[in-house]
């Protein structure tokens, strides 16, 4: 089925009634599926959120006289007269939503654990009216759930134009214990430390940040589609500043991408002996680390104003900083003993695949996920300029020999610098400028 | 012939350690020896069997390991006036790590737990800074990165 993604779970632990709300929850899930499918176009930057008509200059215009315009949750629509008015996803998906809605609170009625059925009901409610606010903070004030539920539009990926519109999603799972206690422990002591800031520079703190590994059932809508194996909620600064946020990773769909997506990367590019070194079980680990480290990181550093600076690049530097960061806040786990030296090597080496892999989609010429692109393509041009990895002129890319991780390292922290500047204090010409220079697909078609 | 291992402990530890050890010998004396209860015996692998016997394997190992650090471990003193400008084994440190500041004490292997601030004497960052003052700038070296540590300041308790 388009835009969902089941995975074989073991629900044993679960009791009797447990399943039956759990089978209720997956219906939701599953019917969150065909609103992301109205929202998708690809053959518009802006998707189905505006007009294929308007011009981003029409649109601008119009946003300043009705701010709703631009709101994340509405779609904008020419009206009768031919004006640009905003409809709520509500209004628009007020049918389906209501089916959705009453699902989840039919999942409510079944709940034993009566946090949960109060989170549940008002995720039913948010759908219906577009604030998912109250739901956000109960979810964040709540210790983990042992079923994950989450259904709304928190992704703008899908809109190219403004990278403003959300696209609905939705997931559920069970809580993996063990795994999250670990990825826990390894929160506490990577933020055991204080981040220096940028001087000049004025950053939101987050007041707390909670993970979860999830045995994940059923992904839905754009994490589906692109299978996302983690995710951080909420959106929006001022809820993070107060309530913190949180992170879950999606055990099943990252154990799928690791062995469908990285792990022939790993053959392919690397030398036979290089890759005798490695486990598979280290290399595992290793993804898990660098997928872990890239919420963390995400979750740590929101500097204000960034997004209003920086417009439609904000989320190129936003996720490739915290893929940079995240690796250094494992270098500084790897010195104090807490990860050993070959899973860091898998961490950097995931680094690598999993360029390998956005340069992939960029040379497919995906129609979603540009800044993933842009990022490979920029990774690439550093990784080339410290001389991490050679390519051969004209031809193709050189069997990996060795990797000098210590030249791949510099090269990250290098990285991660000019992006934290661009974050921190950069204007939008500035980030254009560095996106026109590091991001171009030549080197990545070498 | 191999040189004997030695554990070095605070104070703190080593109570823990020698409460953990009576604990353990303790439940070993409740288990039914080494076998498993009659209920569990059967001919085919039974779960409840594995996991017993998989339980009182790793109590065995345990006491034997606890016994193994009691019988060599080093208690970690206080270093003489002179020398506590330097970082020896349970220093608390504040030092600047890459872009971050960061508060830890150095303790054995044993007692280590980094997420409560505890590292680990042989960890790369360990072993790089003992010895070390306050203002020193000292390289880490590793085969796979290299960083560098500042110490801002150097207390013992």
């Amino acid at each position: 089925m388009e835009g969902i993604k089941k995975f074989k779970v073991d629900t044993r632990e679960l009791s009797q009634k447990e399943k039956v709300l759990l089978d209720k929850l997956i219906q939701a899930v599953e019917l969150i599926a065909p609103l992301y499918l109205k929202q998708k176009n690809p053959n518009y930057l802006g998707a189905n959120f505006y007009p294929a008509d308007a011009t981003k200059k029409e649109i601008e215009r119009e946003s300043k006289k009705n701010p709703a315009i631009l709101s994340s949750y509405t779609f904008v629509e020419r009206d009768r007269e031919g004006k640009l008015r905003a409809v709520p996803y509500h209004i628009k998906f007020e049918k389906e939503l209501k089916k959705i809605s009453s699902l989840i609170k039919e999942a409510a009625q079944l709940s034993s654990d009566k946090k949960f059925a109060k989170y549940l009901k008002t995720q039913a409610q948010a759908l219906l009216t577009d604030n998912y606010e109250k739901s956000d903070i109960l979810l964040l004030k709540s210790d983990a759930f042992k079923i994950n539920f989450i259904a709304g539009p928190f992704e703008w990926y899908l809109d190219e134009l403004f990278a403003k519109k959300y696209a609905y999603q939705a997931w559920i799972g069970i809580l993996n214990k063990e795994k999250t206690e670990e990825a826990r422990k390894l929160v506490t002591t990577a933020l055991s430390g204080q981040r220096k800031i940028l001087p000049g520079s004025k950053k939101i703190n987050v007041s707390k940040i909670k993970a979860r590994v999830d045995k994940t059932i059923v992904l839905s809508g754009l994490i589906a589609e692109l299978l996302i194996s983690s995710m951080n909620l909420p959106r929006g600064a001022k809820i993070i500043k107060k309530y913190g946020s949180e992170l879950t990773v999606f055990e099943p769909a990252l154990r799928l991408r690791f062995e469908r997506d990285y792990l022939p990367i790993f053959r392919k590019i690397f030398d036979k002996k290089f890759q005798k070194i490695y486990s598979l079980k280290t290399l595992y680990q290793g993804a898990f680390y660098y997928t872990l480290f890239d919420e963390i990181a995400h979750s740590l550093i929101y500097y204000k104003d960034a997004e209003k600076r920086l417009k439609n690049f904000f989320y190129v530097f936003d996720e490739f900083f915290a893929s940079t960061l995240g690796i250094k806040l494992l270098e500084n786990l790897f010195l104090k003993g807490v990860i050993s030296q070959k899973e860091l090597e898998s961490v950097l080496i995931f680094y690598i695949c999993r360029n390998f892999s956005l340069r992939q989609l960029a040379i497919k010429k995906s129609d979603i996920a540009f800044h993933y692109q842009v990022r490979a393509a920029i990774a690439f041009n550093f990784l080339l300029k410290e001389g991490v990895i050679k390519v051969k002129g004209g031809g193709k890319a050189k069997y990996i020999h060795s990797l000098n991780f210590t030249k791949l390292s510099i090269s990250i922290d290098q990285l991660s610098r000019i992006l934290e500047y661009y974050l921190a204090l950069g204007n939008y010409e500035e980030a254009k400028q560095f996106i026109k220079t590091y991001s171009s697909f030549d080197i990545c078609r070498k | 012939m191999s040189e004997k291992r030695k554990f070095y402990l605070t104070k703190e530890g080593l109570q823990k350690i020698k409460e953990d050890y009576q604990k353990l010998l303790k439940s070993k004396k409740l288990k039914p020896k080494k076998e498993a209860p009659p209920f569990l015996h059967s001919e085919e692998i039974n779960a409840e069997f594995v996991s017993f016997r998989e339980d009182f394997e790793y109590l065995e190992s345990r006491i034997t390991e606890l016994e193994y650090i009691l019988k060599n471990f080093e208690l970690i003193k206080i270093p003489l006036e002179k020398e506590r400008n330097k970082v020896h084994l349970g220093a608390t440190l504040k030092v600047e790590l890459g872009d971050e500041i960061d508060e830890f004490t150095i303790v054995g292997t044993t007692e280590a737990d980094p997420a409560n601030k505890k590292i680990s004497n042989e960890s790369p960052i360990g072993r790089a800074l003992l010895g070390h003052k306050v203002g020193d700038t000292v390289a880490i070296k590793t085969e796979t990165v290299n960083h560098t540590c500042k110490i801002l300041r150097i207390k013992y308790k």
